[in-house]
């Protein structure tokens, strides 16, 4: 059963009690709040994801809940818990669904080491996934935004996930998270997108997230083979330029974007090889959504 | 720094090497980080996993493999390496 079995009543109620194990990629969380805005949140951009509430197992367990003070009434905020611990400050309520993000994000990058766990959207189309690291601001989620919407699948907005076993990228497709100009870029380039309400004023300025498409959450199951590796750099009024990457710098690169690339040892070493050895490394200057998505169709698998 | 000094890879280091043309990446086992090295700095470490050498004979051995003279300011260039090297902790003095 999916999320959109539930009327918004159901999902709201069955938050506010027993919770909701929601299935994303590979990992279940168990999500418990009264926040309406987080209901609402759920209900719109993760209607497509299965509900997993058979065996009553959970990777994660997360609560979001008013503070019981004051602050109930007085500029409310809320609370993020995890397995009962509280590892964040409190935000503004108005912010509760981008903390749930957030959060989430938080729970894989920071517990799920039978991954190698990188900064990085991933997109996939026949056959060959393109892995783009980027720090904040460098347009990663514009750019994932955009292939995503011209016939790529998405595999993940930030993190990608690499499988100890056969170094294959394993989906992890949540809602894509777009700041401040990006949300009005995204809007006009594809009218058809549904993005949340855009929440103001968070650490990361004007947030909205983006539903992913139907098709990249039932193919979640679905692992990929890198083929490419992306540094995308916004750049306003700049010429698009796809320009090789030495691959010694590339892994360099891909090492700062790694979440636990050190806690793998030798291990995390031999992984990050392998996964430059498989891909074609760039780096890529864009202003252009439409040049950029052009690009992208044109790049041709490397031989195996 | 005593050129006719010798020079061992440090004891605890397990290194890890991947190259890609003329640059290189290698894992320090025992601090957990990573170096890119260029060719030269490459060929130094891999000389002192081999066995301890000194600065003098580092140059003249790795000066013919980048068809150059083993000059002053070769000399001077491979020591700068082995400060680097010795600043990160992967090589040490040794008395051998």
């Amino acid at each position: 059963m999916n999320v959109s079995a539930l009327t918004p009543s159901e999902l709201g109620s069955r938050l506010k009690e027993a919770g909701l194990f929601l299935q994303a990629g590979p990992f279940i969380t168990h999500i418990q709040t009264s926040i309406r805005s987080v209901a609402e949140g759920i209900g719109l951009l993760y209607a497509d994801y299965p509900i997993a509430e058979e065996t009553g197992f959970a990777d994660f367990h997360v609560c979001l809940t008013p503070p019981g003070n004051l602050r109930r009434w007085f500029r409310p905020q809320v609370l993020f818990s995890f397995d009962g611990r509280i590892p964040f400050k409190p935000l503004p309520l108005d912010q509760a669904f981008p903390m749930l993000e957030w959060g989430m994000n938080w729970c894989v990058s920071g517990h799920s080491h039978q991954y190698l766990i990188l900064h990085a959207a991933v997109m996939e189309k026949q056959g060959g996934a393109v892995i783009m690291p980027a720090p904040p601001g460098a347009g990663k989620s514009t750019l994932c935004a955009a292939l995503i919407n011209r016939e790529w699948r998405l595999l993940s907005d930030e993190l990608a996930l690499i499988d100890k076993a056969d170094n294959a990228l394993v989906p992890l497709c949540r809602p894509v998270s777009l700041k401040n100009e990006s949300i009005h870029v995204i809007r006009k380039f594809e009218p058809g997108a549904v993005l949340s309400r855009e929440v103001r004023d968070t650490m990361k300025g004007t947030v909205a997230h983006m539903k992913p498409p139907a098709g990249s959450v039932v193919q979640s199951h679905v692992t990929a083979r890198p083929a490419w590796i992306v540094f995308p750099k916004y750049q306003p009024g700049a010429v698009t330029r796809l320009e090789p990457q030495p691959k010694a710098r590339a892994f360099m690169r891909m090492v700062e974007s790694a979440f636990n690339y050190s806690q793998l040892g030798p291990q995390g070493f031999q992984m990050m090889e392998n996964l430059i050895d498989a891909c074609d490394c760039y780096e890529f200057t864009y202003s252009n959504l439409d040049e950029a998505v052009a690009v992208f169709a044109d790049l041709k698998l490397p031989a195996p | 720094m005593r050129l006719n000094q010798k020079w061992q890879v440090a004891a605890e280091n397990e290194l890890l090497y991947h190259s890609w043309g003329d640059e290189f990446v290698v894992y320090n086992g025992a601090t957990g980080d990573t170096h890119l090295l260029g060719l030269a700095a490459a060929q130094v470490l891999l000389k002192l996993q081999q066995a301890p050498a000194d600065t003098v004979s580092l140059a003249e051995w790795i000066a013919p493999l980048q068809q150059i003279e083993p000059d002053d300011e070769f000399v001077f260039f491979i020591e700068q390496i082995l400060t680097d090297f010795d600043s990160l902790g992967i090589i040490e003095h040794t008395q051998l």
